[in-house]
């Protein structure tokens, strides 16, 4: 019995110091990160690091937005990912509702093809889309980088997986009750759906958010540029501006980080819905 | 209120190829007001019917029609019915007002303080009115049954279509609401149909009952009509708790002779003048435990249950129940003298099943005039 109760707390001991390890080996950088945003080009650069804040942050901002236009590029990269987002979540989420609930020729077929469609790299696609973009015209523009990725093969199969679990019953419920087929979708299906709604919008918000070689490739004027290719503009050939790009990445986390704490709950048991059968 | 009319009702699932004819050539009435049972065991397309009533399934083939309007094309939202699901399909992320209201909301173009008062009128009526702003998850069994009952009725279609509603409800409840169902039903006066796959709450509630098998309607008739005068072996069979006692038996002119020295000598031998052997039904409470009879049969099992004991016995290789009197209480492995009287025997086709003779004793005078009213 003490025996046991000694492994427990071994075992206790053990798991969190690994936590605890797994979790500062995550911080630091992040730390790190926010330390040196605040400290002058200089001192970045000394051995030993200096470890605690300077004073410098908003120096450094001033710089930063005077050579890149930055707070621009984060109002570009936060619309851009809010309005893919809506749009994205209402496609696949209705995409996903017809592949769980209706039937039509060639459902299955469809389906897999689209899932399929997720061994394609983002690389691979980026010049034929440059390409098509340049043809209609649509070059440096917004509604480049957000069209094209609209249908997005992992929300539509997570809205898919996640719509089978609405019984039929409740639909055909609001269908006597005289609910149109949209209606069902909108009334009844996406109020039901809320917590995996929630996770898919992170997920495509990041997406976007994140996506670096395609805008870089489609946006020429440094007014239009999102906050990964603005980035990308500090490192010059001469010089790495350290001090900046901290800045620039301390600001860059800030809507994700409101946006997950936002949506947190729901992420979290978005993503375990539907992982047990009832 | 409607009378629902089903001419030659067929409907054919067609997955893959592999045709499944779920309801079979269906006509049926149903008179304006009747409260009237569809049952049968599970698979036997009695649910496939009450979808094909409601318009959640297409008509393969037939026609159904409200009173004299033929709705066989209408959709289920213009067909003016009201259906109570097995599983209650209360929409979860509204609540119980919600809920309640849903339908008159998107069916009608009342001002929303008259839904409220019709959702008010309908909760009162079911009890449920200190319930209106809670979620359905928060909700007992009984109280879901209740809310979905009250969705169906505040919008006061022509017909109410129920989908075994009780079947998620404990043994208590289940016959409180089966009572109270009843009394609804009288109340409104819409024409109901009720899909059950038990038997008693068929009986119990139903002015008719409906018995299917296999996708096809096998007798339509009050519960008393279908208990005595079953049309075949199946309603015999499916209709009674405990259920007939079937057995095989050989036909020498007037005297039959089955399983374990079993022989009956017919008064009136003229159901089974041309056959050689049929199938014969006794029901459990019409056979009498005696001290001496020709029939003897072996006990297996006697279960007291307080005002009747079933008594199981084996006939040669035929299990056979009786319920006896509660004073009699023989014990396993013994063996008892039994009869019956030749009014209360079934004799059954033995290829076709159809019936041949079935019980011909008197019944109480206010029964019948139960059964016509």
């Amino acid at each position: 019995m003490r025996e046991q109760r000694r492994k427990d707390a071994v075992w206790k001991f053990l798991t969190y110091s690994f936590i605890l390890v797994m979790t500062l080996g995550m911080m630091v950088p992040l730390y790190w990160m926010i330390v040196a945003a605040s400290l002058p080009q200089e001192e970045f650069i000394r051995f030993p690091p200096r470890l605690y804040p300077g004073t410098e942050f908003l120096n450094n901002l001033s710089v930063l937005h005077e050579e890149t236009q930055f707070l621009i590029s984060i109002w570009n990269s936060v619309f851009i990912a809010v309005v893919y987002t809506i749009l994205s979540v209402l496609l696949c989420s209705m995409a996903g509702f017809a592949f769980a609930k209706y039937e039509f020729r060639f459902k299955e077929p469809i389906f897999y093809l689209i899932l399929a469609t997720l061994i394609l790299p983002i690389q691979l696609l980026v010049i034929p889309l440059f390409l098509m973009m340049a043809q209609i015209g649509w070059t440096d523009t917004f509604r480049a980088i957000i069209l094209p990725w609209l249908a997005n093969p992992i929300g539509i199969f997570l809205m898919r997986q996640n719509m089978k679990s609405i019984p039929d019953a409740l639909l055909e419920s609001a269908r006597m009750d005289g609910a149109t087929e949209f209606q069902l979708f909108y009334r009844i299906a996406l109020p039901a759906m809320r917590s995996s709604l929630a996770a898919l919008a992170i997920i495509l918000f990041l997406f976007q958010w994140d996506l670096f070689l395609y805008p870089l490739v489609i946006l020429e004027d440094p007014g239009n540029y999102t906050i990964p290719v603005a980035l990308s503009g500090l490192e010059e050939s001469r010089r790495i501006n350290f001090d900046q790009i901290m800045v620039a990445s301390s600001l860059a986390i800030i809507p994700m980080a409101i946006l997950f704490l936002f949506l947190q709950k729901q992420f979290v048991s978005g993503i375990l819905a539907g992982s047990l059968k009832e | 209120m409607a009378r629902i009319t089903l001419t030659d009702l067929t409907k054919v699932y067609d997955p893959g190829g592999e045709a499944v004819v779920a309801a079979d050539d269906i006509s049926l009435e149903v008179t304006d007001g009747e409260f009237l049972v569809l049952v049968g065991p599970s698979g036997c397309g009695k649910s496939t019917t009450l979808r094909c009533i409601a318009g959640l399934e297409d008509i393969t083939e037939g026609s159904l029609e409200f009173d004299d309007q033929n709705v066989t094309t209408y959709s289920a939202s213009e067909r003016d019915v009201a259906m109570v699901f097995q599983n209650y399909a209360l929409y979860p992320h509204m609540t119980v007002r919600q809920n309640l209201g849903f339908g008159l909301k998107l069916s009608t173009d009342l001002p929303s303080a008259e839904i409220s008062e019709k959702v008010d009128a309908v909760a009162e009526m079911l009890g449920i009115s200190e319930l209106l702003g809670d979620k359905p998850k928060a909700l007992s069994g009984g109280q879901q049954q209740r809310v979905a009952l009250g969705r169906a009725i505040v919008r006061e279609p022509e017909v109410f279509l129920m989908d075994e509603p009780l079947s998620n409800l404990d043994a208590k409840l289940r016959s409180d609401m089966r009572t109270e169902l009843q009394e609804l039903q009288q109340d409104l006066g819409v024409t109901t149909v009720y899909v059950t796959h038990d038997q008693t709450e068929a009986m119990a509630m139903g002015d008719r009952i409906a018995v299917m098998n296999a996708g096809e309607l096998q007798q339509v008739g009050p519960p008393e009509e279908v208990y005595r005068s079953p049309k075949n072996e199946f309603v015999a069979d499916f209709i009674g708790s405990p259920s007939i006692n079937l057995f095989d038996a050989n036909v020498n002119d007037s005297t039959l002779t089955g399983p374990g020295g079993f022989v009956y000598e017919l008064e009136d031998a003229s159901p089974v003048e041309s056959y050689d052997h049929v199938r014969v039904g006794i029901r459990p409470e019409d056979i009498t435990v005696v001290e001496e009879s020709p029939n003897r049969a072996t006990v297996t099992v006697v279960e007291p249950m307080g005002n009747e004991n079933f008594c199981y016995m084996t006939l040669g290789d035929v299990e056979m129940t009786a319920r006896i009197a509660p004073t009699k209480r023989p014990v396993a492995d013994e063996e008892v003298a039994f009869t019956f009287a030749e009014e209360a025997l079934y004799l059954f086709d033995p290829v076709t099943g159809e019936s041949l003779k079935t019980k011909t004793d008197d019944t109480t005078p206010d029964l019948t005039t139960e059964v016509s009213g």
